[in-house]
């Protein structure tokens, strides 16, 4: 537990790429982005809400930032840092009209 | 923990748990990728519209074709498009135009189970229904054209399909004089080139829409348009069904990728997104106007009826990880399944006949 415990103070004190609040949110309600354009900081988590009636599957192929959240269900949320700053193009993989460029600034 | 995967299999999560696997993994973030964290659940779940009257407001259709800002309409790039789409010449072997799999007389496509391209050769999917195409988000089955401009030309170079390189097939028009003049009247100071020949078949293609339908006259407000299964079919369309999940808008369709589960071992749009499990065996979702009249049906022409695609989707496909998640048994009682048939009936319109073109010689 002591190791544990340690561990998650490291996390929670450590490098930013770590930080746990997402100050930042993105909606998907209506099959559609939000935001065309957000900025956030390198390391700051970003907050992709589905908000909608079905499942999205947002992701981005932006070299140093790419992820891929799977099938996002209805009723859930799941943070993203990004790690290296630049501009990173993210769509719904599912809806094609989904795009949205977050700039991710040092 | 994750929902997902980040590329290369670099995300981790970070709480609780997590986070030891975070602080263990912390070292691989300088290789790029983003952390993607765990999913929680919210409490604003969205609620699905039920109410018949604004899911309505949903399927009203739109009052003007929408044309990209680099290639608008003008009347005369339409001609020259038509006259080019049902030219066979545009074919290697001068025995195939677009038309050939985009046939009018059978909704703009071709009625086979599969296309049949180069020296009749079975291709691997069904020609698509190229109607309303001016809404499309991507096009092909897979998405691989950004725009109708670069679909337009794709199967007419696909050595498969038409197999006529577009350097042959400009040095093959522009021995047609007539050609030559219609070019140069739809393209002042441009004239025939791949560029002309490309955005000449889109225009052409974004003025064919579907017509009226007496589901339209319903939505505008004419209750005796269409019979009381026909809404029956429609409510359960958007409720119980949940067809409407992906065949939504008044062109039913979101353009969305989604392996419904169907056998086979085309990657359908796992082959653009190859990093994304959800894409494997995922195609584009087709709109549904005239869809009576369009079997057989689904990407690969499997299923013959529509009374046995809405059996299919009643039982939910194959079971494997990029199957969709709307893909589930419904449930349907055999009154819903009829009535969602008669619904379906209900898109096609009193189609008016196309004019062939006289080509140039």
């Amino acid at each position: 537990m002591r190791l544990l415990r340690l561990l998650i103070t490291l996390g929670l004190f450590g490098p930013s790429a770590l930080a746990l609040a997402a100050s930042h949110t993105i909606h998907q309600k209506g099959r559609m982005f939000s935001s065309e354009l957000k900025t956030v900081k390198k390391g700051e988590s970003l907050t992709l809400l589905n908000d909608d009636t079905v499942p999205h599957n947002v992701m981005s192929v932006s070299p140093g930032n790419e992820f891929d959240l799977g099938s996002q269900r209805p009723g859930t949320s799941t943070d993203v840092t990004f790690t290296k700053a630049g501009e990173v193009e993210i769509i719904c993989a599912i809806h094609p009209r989904m795009k949205m460029t977050i700039a991710v600034t040092q | 923990m994750n929902s997902g995967n980040a590329a290369g299999g670099r995300s981790v999560g970070y709480t609780g748990l997590s986070a030891i696997i975070a602080l263990v993994s912390f070292a691989q973030i300088s290789f790029g990728a983003a952390i993607v964290g765990e999913t929680r659940t919210v409490s604003d779940i969205p609620e699905v519209v039920s109410d018949i009257d604004s899911i309505k407001v949903g399927y009203q259709r739109p009052q003007d074709i929408p044309f990209p800002e680099n290639n608008p309409y003008t009347l005369k790039k339409a001609l020259l498009g038509q006259r080019l789409f049902f030219d066979k010449r545009l074919s290697n072997s001068s025995a195939q135009s677009c038309a050939s799999c985009h046939d009018p007389g059978y909704g703009w496509g071709d009625g086979l189970p599969v296309g049949v391209g180069y020296r009749m050769a079975k291709l691997a999917r069904r020609s698509p229904s190229i109607v309303n195409g001016a809404w499309g988000a991507t096009y092909m089955w897979d998405g691989r054209a950004a725009n109708l401009e670069d679909q337009a030309t794709a199967p007419i170079q696909s050595a498969v399909e038409m197999n006529m390189p577009l350097a042959a097939l400009l040095t093959r028009l522009g021995t047609l004089p007539e050609y030559n003049l219609l070019f140069e009247a739809a393209f002042p100071n441009e004239g025939l080139s791949a560029t002309t020949l490309a955005k000449a078949l889109a225009t052409y293609e974004r003025t064919i829409v579907s017509e009226q339908a007496p589901f339209d006259a319903w939505i505008d407000g004419d209750e005796g348009a269409i019979s009381e299964r026909a809404k029956r079919g429609f409510a359960i369309f958007n409720t119980k069904g949940h067809c409407s999940s992906c065949h939504e808008g008044w062109n039913f369709t979101n353009d969305g990728f989604q392996d419904i589960g169907l056998p086979g071992t085309d990657a359908g749009r796992g082959q653009i997104l190859p990093q994304v499990k959800k894409m494997n065996h995922a195609f584009k979702t087709p709109g549904l106007r005239e869809i009576a009249s369009r079997g057989p049906y689904m990407h690969d022409g499997s299923i013959g009826t529509l009374e046995a695609v809405i059996e299919y989707y009643d039982r939910g496909g194959i079971d494997r990880p990029s199957r969709s998640d709307l893909i589930v048994p419904l449930g349907l009682t055999v009154q819903d399944k009829l009535d969602l048939v008669v619904f379906l009936q209900s898109l096609s319109s009193k189609l008016t006949p196309t004019t062939l073109p006289v080509f140039p010689r």
